[in-house]
């Protein structure tokens, strides 16, 4: 992958069909009036649309036809003998919900009080007698253009979702059936390079020693994307138990210090008096804690500090602090710090690796604790991020 | 650490039983026997008696959990280490319900690997709560 390629996501969305071409020909319009000439007046008005017409001369006989003729949308009088258009309004909400087809209430003038009751009775719109054409047909062609545009949506977004589960499928099983594989070449080519099985020429040794460099890479972005999938799967359990934040943060700090120590940067803990026991997913935080050190290292430069803060906050909740003295945040890229796949425009000062997915992982890992993560800029230089627990992080 | 002569490796993959093999070599286990599955796992084990079995979860023929049933119904005593690539907490929650030590996953760092192995053989293996 180039060190500061674009994010692959983009090349990822699927086609989306143009929807701007709606085509309301052949549209399915349900007219209820115990009005004949209403309905011949519909009628003819809509003559030129090419939609195809039902009629029927009541809202029991509407309710009764609506489930056979299917329709894309109804006009429907509010006076009608036996039930009212309402009531007809209703039930339709009733027995189809949100799929129920777009409702318009035909109303008379003197009946302007009615308008209320029909946007409560779930209907869309409203059309006054007398009829004028131009406004019943551009109210009914409005109407069907929304509900056409909102099912396609929805279409869309069903796509989506599920072409969202299938690629996070697909990479949870790539990444189960490359990492086997890979963590055996990286132990295997640390075996060689230990001369476990006989001595290397200096040659021979440098070739394992970029085997074992590679394969440590790979190992560290098959074990990201794995996350991320199983994140976004929503397969992100977390195991809660009691533990002492400080212990967690002393683990993460001696495994970073062998790094830190190669580019002569020294990490220093800094940690409340009290030492406070969490609910909280430990391997979990720990993973959070050991990215935002390997960051802190990688993008400061050699000789620097890195500070680590442990913090309770008034109402029981505490803040893990890491500050860097790196060259910060750049101006307008804060917004994709914690989006997967986003590197930023500044580099690791050692030639270290990034996969642009450890802050995501992160941001994820610490919302499903219920807290937060966030970062800034120092004003001496460098950057701080902050992790803030709830009291009781429950997921 | 409790005394191991010999350990049984059974893995469908034989650079996971390669790399095991020498991790096991390293903490001083000289009489290693491999078994590619579950089926042929079992029949070294009646025939060799080893100390130690590191056991993968997901294999063809037969796999790791059936395998450990079998191997804990011939011998109760068995210490058995599972070898798992993705950790669900069902597979531990039933390796660890038949009896088994512990379990490792594949892609743990060599050096985490052989600190693991030594610390869980120096506890008593008969100690249920270690598993």
């Amino acid at each position: 992958m180039p060190p500061s390629g674009h994010s692959i996501t983009r090349h990822m969305v699927p086609n989306a069909e143009e929807p701007d071409l709606v085509d309301l020909k052949g549209s399915k319009i349900l007219l209820v009036d115990d009005d004949r000439l209403n309905l011949r007046i519909l009628r003819g008005m809509l003559k030129g649309e090419d939609f195809v017409l039902a009629e029927a001369d009541s809202a029991e006989a509407a309710l009764a036809l609506y489930d056979e003729f299917k329709p894309d949308l109804v006009l429907m009088d509010v006076l009608l003998p036996g039930m009212s258009g309402f009531e007809a309004c209703r039930e339709l909400r009733k027995r189809h919900g949100a799929h129920a087809a777009p409702l318009i209430f035909i109303t008379a003038k003197q009946e302007a009080e009615s308008v209320v009751e029909g946007f409560n009775a779930g209907g869309v719109d409203y059309i006054m007698k007398p009829f004028r054409q131009k406004e019943v047909v551009a109210r009914i062609g409005t109407h069907l253009e929304i509900r056409l545009l909102s099912e396609k949506q929805r279409t869309l977004v069903d796509q989506l979702s599920r072409a969202n589960a299938a690629k996070n499928k697909f990479l949870g099983m790539a990444a189960h059936d490359l990492r086997n594989p890979l963590a055996s070449i990286r132990g295997l080519s640390e075996f060689l390079r230990d001369g476990t099985v006989g001595d290397l020429t200096p040659d021979q040794l440098e070739l394992i020693n970029l085997i074992h460099q590679a394969s440590q890479n790979m190992v560290s972005l098959v074990n990201d994307l794995l996350d991320v999938a199983t994140i976004e799967a929503g397969e992100l359990k977390l195991a809660l138990a009691p533990v002492a934040l400080a212990d967690i943060m002393e683990k993460s700090i001696a495994m970073s210090a062998r790094e830190a120590s190669r580019k002569k940067t020294v990490i220093l803990f800094d940690q409340c008096e009290a030492t406070p026991v969490l609910t909280l997913d430990a391997d979990k935080i720990r993973q959070v804690v050991d990215n935002l050190l390997s960051n802190a290292v990688k993008y400061s430069p050699p000789g620097s500090t890195v500070s680590v803060g442990l913090r309770a906050l008034p109402l029981g909740a505490h803040a893990i602090s890491v500050r860097d003295q790196g060259k910060g945040i750049p101006e307008g890229e804060r917004d994709r710090l914690f989006k997967d796949f986003s590197r930023l425009s500044v580099q690791p000062t050692g030639g270290e690796k990034s996969t642009g997915l450890g802050l995501a992982i992160c941001r994820k890992i610490v919302e499903a604790h219920n807290g937060t993560i966030v970062a800034e800029n120092l004003p001496a230089g460098g950057c701080e991020f902050r992790v803030t627990l709830p009291p009781s992080s429950t997921s | 650490m409790i005394p191991i002569g010999k350990a049984l490796i059974i893995d469908d993959e034989p650079h996971v039983r390669k790399y095991i093999g020498l991790v096991l070599r390293s903490i001083g286990i000289t009489t290693l026997v491999e078994a590619a599955n579950g089926v042929e796992g079992f029949a070294a084990y009646q025939r060799e008696k080893p100390d130690l079995v590191l056991l993968d979860v997901n294999m063809p023929i037969q796999d790791g959990i059936e395998t450990l049933k079998q191997i804990r119904t011939f011998d109760s005593e068995a210490v058995v280490i599972m070898l798992t690539s993705l950790t669900t907490r069902q597979t531990v929650e039933e390796a660890a319900d038949q009896g088994a030590l512990h379990y490792i996953r594949k892609d743990t760092p060599r050096d985490e690997l052989i600190v693991l192995l030594k610390q869980l053989l120096s506890d008593e293996p008969d100690d249920e709560e270690s598993a």
